[in-house]
């Protein structure tokens, strides 16, 4: 991997107007050198997807704190596969319980994060999964 | 500041620790009567139930009544939000707190597209009249006072609570409760909007007259510096926002023409209690003051009723960890002192699990009995402002007092709470300070116990989990459709048109949503009528 | 991912020429409306620069006939919804609107964050319309680098209007003009003292100015300012662009504001202009191209970096001018393009 940015797209599916997350995250991973487009809340998975198409995003970073994970992670995870993204880094988090979170990962959903877990720690989870996956022409 | 400190001889500090609040405040090692003014002790401080209320605003405070154990409660259909309601009322919990889930909150029904995956996942599902004659199915809605947490539709919400009250034959006058209705707080936090501010500050004026006049012992409105503190404030900008806002309020039912005593003793306020305990306790204090001489300073308020600060506290959800979640127990605990200590109202404990799932009924009695042990095993309600007077706690709730006014400057110049909003102000204020608090947990300049400090790494999870069944919103889906097929919609039109053509007028708007909901209108088409007058508030995201 | 689809990464070294029947697989999508291809051949022309000419040279063909609208203005003005409405307005018109939004990227750490779409969400899956956003990267606070190209791949997908919207403070207002078919300035009641502050030429520089939310207090002083402020330019140049007012909620100007683009756009196009601005920066393009590929050559053919370093050594300590230097180093260079054979 060179030196081009990595970057993510970071949008809030639903109903769920709990932005202080997404926000710090975003913040944190713009301080890590990415470059971070912000959808904003009430996104439906179908607008979260196209907007990584034509943002060509390495990463699709969600936020759910609403109880509706379920629906939506997989949502998004389906929608990925169908437009040809499924090589992309879906990522997230929120109140995800362990249980959701390992049915998720078996659906090619990535780590979920939680209260408490440090930013940072996502930022070197997204860069090291992205030093594991390089697509190929990644420049 | 023109008095003095107290001068540190020999500052000594074990290395690397840190000597900040919650919010970043510098404390000294220790306070004596040069941290102070004389007012602080003098004309600040009267006896408890005296204005400006520093110390409470009665004069035997937790002697005369115990605060009101509120636990927000709301899952799934209304049938099992009723039994959680009565599960609690059989714990000894004193009054009911209404979650409403997002779909709810939003002003849709549950049949709305963007509405899945969301029905009754963090509060009751709630699309008419039907689901709230389910909800408060054989609770006796004279004797018990009910709070319902909902803002952007709270007005037609509180029409079917009142079709409903109807329907049972309990006078409107009985009805106690508070609805939260404070929009400015979701520009600025939670983000559950429908229209532009223009708009939604009409409705909750109207919302003010209306009970002014029919439902006399109903709180309009719950100002909130809740969210603002969970989306990242500092103790001084969740007091200085929130009491903003209730100027804002003030400011907005006066130019409708009410004055002020008849509607501002129903105002009242819902602060967090976060982890920094002194902190919290002076905030609460200084809270009273500042309302009670704006109230009655700058806007002439008569009625001593007027004057005070009356508020619910809840402990802040923002400090509860997914990990070692019994260890939230006992910051809960201590964040419910600080409730008690700072004056408040009623007070609603989070129980352990919040930072997994919604809380299951064991994290839900324990939480209640958090609050019941300070109660009545601690001693701290036996005496009023048990910490008025000490010099740290007077000096921390003066300081916090000057950064509300000085925020207070700094908004007005900028035209206003509405125009400041407008602007992003508060809102990036905000997001700054989540920020550098989260930094200072990245960097371990602040501890949390079990998450960045002391962590278990061989974890596990010990306690039960609450699993909302999926079948709720088939369910739910269900039942609005078929009101829709079975009710009068003759009326529902006629209703709702009515409401329509009132919103193009000046009319108060309450009355034609009371009608609305009486014919089983749902929510969502009350929505979409008023959306045709009013338009959609669109996000405006601060960084 | 479909069997049938060409794998996204068979763009690989394309600019080197390596694997060339991958890179034609991904031109293939690109050709046949893939928006994964078009959005991925956008990201090879932002990370690098070395693949350009190669790309550029594949697109010729289909480029010059679309028309660039950069849209500038102070920030928080509501360029973006702004931008937002009249990309919906042209695809009524039956357009396909590329729409490029450039924000700053961190001169500290690279990163940048980028809200344009925030605001930008009511066109998503519309397949008349492909947005992209960009980071300025090391455009200085300007426009992209590659904006232009970005803008040369959006038009060879098949867009026929492109949107480049900036945040118009410094540079980027400078760069937009140079861009850009036509520029839209857009302005707002409460930022009437930033008239005062613009880059000079921006306003000259202006196609079309919007005063946006026109329905807040203090609209009329904008206008009347701005129309004070051609009043004198006219008499100059003999050009005042018209002025448009657009509310706040967009339910007022947006109509005008579209059928004013389109005008505009015809009458670049019949008046030789838009073909003329074309030109200026192809002109631009080749010098710059010239001045970037003797330099490269310069640097193959002698120990440059050390001679250079050298000679300001030694002007440092005894004086005299770097000048005399340089034209004596460009004395030595021999150009190997004989003159006659372009002629």
């Amino acid at each position: 991997m060179s030196g081009s940015p990595i970057k993510v797209v970071v949008g809030k599916p639903g109903l769920d107007g709990h932005d202080r997350g997404a926000k710090v995250v975003a913040r944190t991973l713009v301080e890590a050198g990415m470059e971070v487009v912000y959808l904003g809340l009430r996104q439906t998975p179908e607008s979260i997807v196209a907007a990584a198409l034509e943002e060509d995003a390495d990463v699709i970073g969600l936020s759910v704190l609403s109880g509706a994970h379920m629906t939506h992670f997989k949502r998004v995870r389906a929608l990925m596969e169908e437009k040809g993204l499924g090589d992309r880094l879906l990522t997230g988090g929120g109140i995800i319980p362990t249980k959701d979170q390992e049915t998720l990962a078996a659906l090619g959903v990535g780590k979920l994060f939680g209260p408490g877990d440090d930013p940072d720690a996502i930022v070197d989870y997204i860069r090291e999964w992205i030093r594991e996956h390089p697509r190929e022409d990644a420049v | 500041m023109a008095q003095g400190t107290t001068p540190i001889e020999s500052p000594e500090t074990e290395p690397g620790r840190d000597f900040t609040t919650v919010s970043g405040r510098e404390v000294k090692p220790v306070y004596s009567e040069a941290d102070i003014a004389p007012d602080d002790l003098g004309a600040n401080l009267p006896l408890p139930g005296e204005y400006p209320y520093t110390r409470g605003i009665h004069p035997s405070m937790y002697r005369g009544k115990l605060w009101t154990m509120r636990q927000f409660a709301g899952m799934g259909t209304a049938e099992q939000t009723n039994e959680r309601f009565r599960f609690l009322l059989s714990r000894g919990q004193t009054g009911l707190s209404t979650a409403f889930d997002n779909p709810t909150l939003y002003g849709w029904d549950s049949d709305h597209p963007l509405s899945e995956g969301e029905v009754g996942k963090t509060g009751v599902a709630m699309d008419s009249l039907q689901d709230m004659e389910r909800l408060f199915d054989s609770i006796p809605l004279d004797q018990v006072s009910t709070s319902m947490t909902i803002n952007a539709p709270a007005a037609w919400i509180f029409t079917m609570f009142l079709a409903n009250a109807e329907r049972r034959g309990i006078p409107f006058e009985k009805l106690r409760g508070t609805l939260q209705n404070d929009i400015l707080k979701e520009y600025i936090a939670q983000k559950e909007w429908i229209f532009p501010p223009a708009p939604h500050m009409r409705i909750i004026t109207d919302l003010f007259s209306f009970c002014a006049e029919h439902v006399p012992q109903w709180n309009t409105i719950s100002i909130s510096g809740y969210h603002i503190r969970e989306a990242g404030a500092t103790a001084a900008q969740e007091l200085a926002f929130t009491l903003q806002d209730g100027f804002t309020y003030v400011e907005h039912a006066l130019a409708a023409g009410m004055s002020i005593d008849d509607f501002a003793p129903r105002l009242s306020f819902f602060f967090n209690s976060h982890l920094d305990f002194f902190e919290e306790i002076a905030k609460l204090r200084a809270a009273r003051r500042i309302w009670a001489r704006h109230m009655k300073e700058r806007y002439g308020a008569k009625n001593p009723r007027s004057w005070l600060c009356r508020f619910h506290v809840q402990t802040a959800g923002c400090s509860l960890t997914a990990q070692q979640p019994e260890v939230n127990i006992v910051r809960t605990a201590l964040e419910a002192l600080a409730g008690v200590l700072g004056g408040c109202q009623s007070l609603h404990t989070n129980s352990m699990d919040e930072a997994l799932a919604l809380p299951s009924d064991k994290a839900v009695e324990i939480a209640l009995r958090t609050q019941q042990v300070i109660a009545f095993e601690s001693g701290a309600a036996n005496v009023a402002d048990p910490l008025g007077g000490s010099y740290f706690i007077e000096r921390l709730t003066r300081d916090l007092e000057d950064e509300a006014e000085a925020y207070f400057a700094q908004i007005e110049a900028m035209g206003g709470m509405i125009q400041a909003i407008e602007k992003g102000f508060p809102q990036q204020e905000l997001t700054r300070a989540a920020y550098e608090y989260q930094r200072a947990l990245s960097d371990k300049r602040k501890i949390i116990v079990g998450v960045n400090e002391f962590v278990n790494e061989n974890e596990e999870l010990l306690i039960p989990i609450l699993e909302i069944d999926e079948s709720v919103e088939r369910d739910q889906i269900a039942a609005v459709k078929k009101l829709r097929e079975t009710r009068d919609n003759i009326a529902v039109s006629r209703e709702l048109d009515a409401l329509e053509r009132a919103a193009r007028t000046h009319a108060n708007l309450v009355p034609h949503m009371l009608d609305c909901s009486r014919a089983y209108a749902t929510e969502g088409e009350i929505t979409q009528t008023l959306i045709k007058v009013f338009g959609e508030f669109r996000e405006q995201s601060f960084f | 991912m479909g069997t049938d689809n060409v794998r996204i990464d068979d763009l690989s070294n394309l600019s080197a020429g390596v694997s060339p029947a991958l890179a034609e697989g991904l031109w293939t999508s690109f050709w046949d409306g893939d928006r994964r291809a078009c959005a991925r051949l956008i990201t090879k022309v932002e990370n690098e620069p070395n693949s350009i000419p190669g790309i550029r040279e594949r697109l010729a063909d289909r480029l010059g006939h679309a028309i660039r609208i950069g849209v500038t203005g102070p920030p928080g003005v509501g360029k973006s919804t702004l931008c937002s409405a009249i990309a919906l307005g042209l695809a009524d018109r039956q357009h396909r609107v590329g729409v490029i939004a450039v924000d700053p990227s961190s001169p500290f750490t690279g990163g940048a964050f980028m809200g344009d779409r925030v605001r930008m969400d009511k066109f998503v899956g519309d397949d008349r319309i492909f947005m992209r956003s960009l980071a300025s990267r090391e455009g200085r606070g300007g426009l992209s680098p590659s904006t232009p190209y970005v803008a040369d791949v959006i038009e060879a997908f098949g867009m026929d209007r492109i949107l480049i919207e900036t945040v118009g403070v410094g540079q980027a207002e400078l760069d937009v003009m140079n861009t850009a078919d036509l520029v839209v300035l857009v302005l707002q009641p409460i930022t009437g003292d930033a008239i005062q502050s613009m880059k000079a030429g921006i306003i000259e520089a202006a196609d079309l100015i919007v005063v946006n939310k026109s329905d807040l207090p203090g609209a009329d002083t904008v206008l009347q300012s701005l129309r004070f402020v051609y009043s004198l330019g006219s008499a100059k140049s003999g050009k005042a662009p018209p002025l448009l007012a657009v509310s706040a909620q967009q339910t007022e100007g947006i109509e005008e504001l579209v059928d004013t683009l389109e005008q505009l756009s015809t009458s670049i196009i019949q008046s030789g202009r838009h073909q003329e601005l074309r030109q200026q920066r192809l002109v631009e393009e080749i010098k710059s191209g010239i001045v970037d590929e003797l330099w490269q050559r310069y640097l193959r053919q002698s120990d440059a970096e050390r001679v250079i370093e050298n000679a300001a050594k030694h002007l440092a300590a005894s004086g005299g001018s770097a000048y005399k230097f340089v034209r004596e180093m460009c004395s030595n260079i021999q150009l190997t393009v004989d003159p006659k054979a372009n002629a």
